[in-house]
């Protein structure tokens, strides 16, 4: 048997410690965000200066996170990262098509509730689950 | 595109794991390459054929050409002068 030796620092090790970087990070984003959405009204009374310090602190953890994810993504082999680009380029597509008519059924009070972001991004990250799983089944 | 990289990689008693990481790729994309699902890059196909110590078009084929029995060194050069 030819023995191969395995590289000190392998594939999957370096997958693994992005993979754990870009966790961190999206958990930090979270936080940065609920505090963003509900400090002002729990924890400091509206007061202008701390609700700014917030929304600095989530733009700044959220660009930590989009490096994060860039990082991340350039670390991965031809095959995983075309899954990941046609599960956001599918992702996109659907945000787009789904989003446009449902501001406009909002606008034209088509449907009796407010047109809110947080519906687009739930698709979102639905739709690329959904066909991120499909991806790496195909492959499989 | 056709290849041989299960037999040669049966031959050296490695798992895919193994390949996988000696070329510095999941094991799914070894997976994929191996059943024809996926065709690697040609850095990848280079790294493929450095590590067996073949040239590439050892490991690699293309289909078409084995079908109509000519080379595409054939087909160019009669393309080319005829």
């Amino acid at each position: 048997m030819n023995q191969l030796k395995p590289p000190e620092h392998g594939y999957q090790s370096r997958i693994r410690t992005h993979v754990i970087r870009l966790f961190r990070w999206n958990g930090a984003w979270a936080a940065a965000t609920a505090l963003m959405a509900f400090g002002p009204k729990f924890l400091w009374n509206k007061a202008l200066v701390f609700t700014l310090l917030a929304v600095g602190l989530d733009v700044a953890v959220g660009v930590g996170m989009i490096l994060a994810n860039k990082d991340y993504l350039a670390e991965l082999d031809e095959l995983q990262r075309k899954v990941q680009l046609n599960s956001t380029g599918i992702t996109l597509g659907v945000a787009v098509v789904a989003g446009v008519p449902f501001s406009m059924m909002a606008a034209y009070h088509v449907i009796p509730f407010h047109a809110d972001v947080a519906y687009l991004l739930i698709l979102m990250s639905l739709t690329f689950a959904v066909s991120n799983l499909y991806g790496t089944r195909r492959y499989r | 595109m056709k290849n041989r990289l299960k037999v040669l990689r049966a031959e050296r008693d490695w798992t895919q794991a193994q390949l996988a990481e000696a070329l510095d790729v999941s094991r799914q994309t070894v997976n994929a390459i191996e059943t024809g699902k996926f065709d690697p890059s040609l850095p990848l196909a280079f790294r493929a054929a450095r590590l067996f110590g073949l040239p590439i078009e050892e490991i690699f084929h293309d289909p078409a050409l084995e079908h109509d029995g000519s080379s595409l060194a054939t087909k160019t050069k009669k393309d080319t002068y005829v």
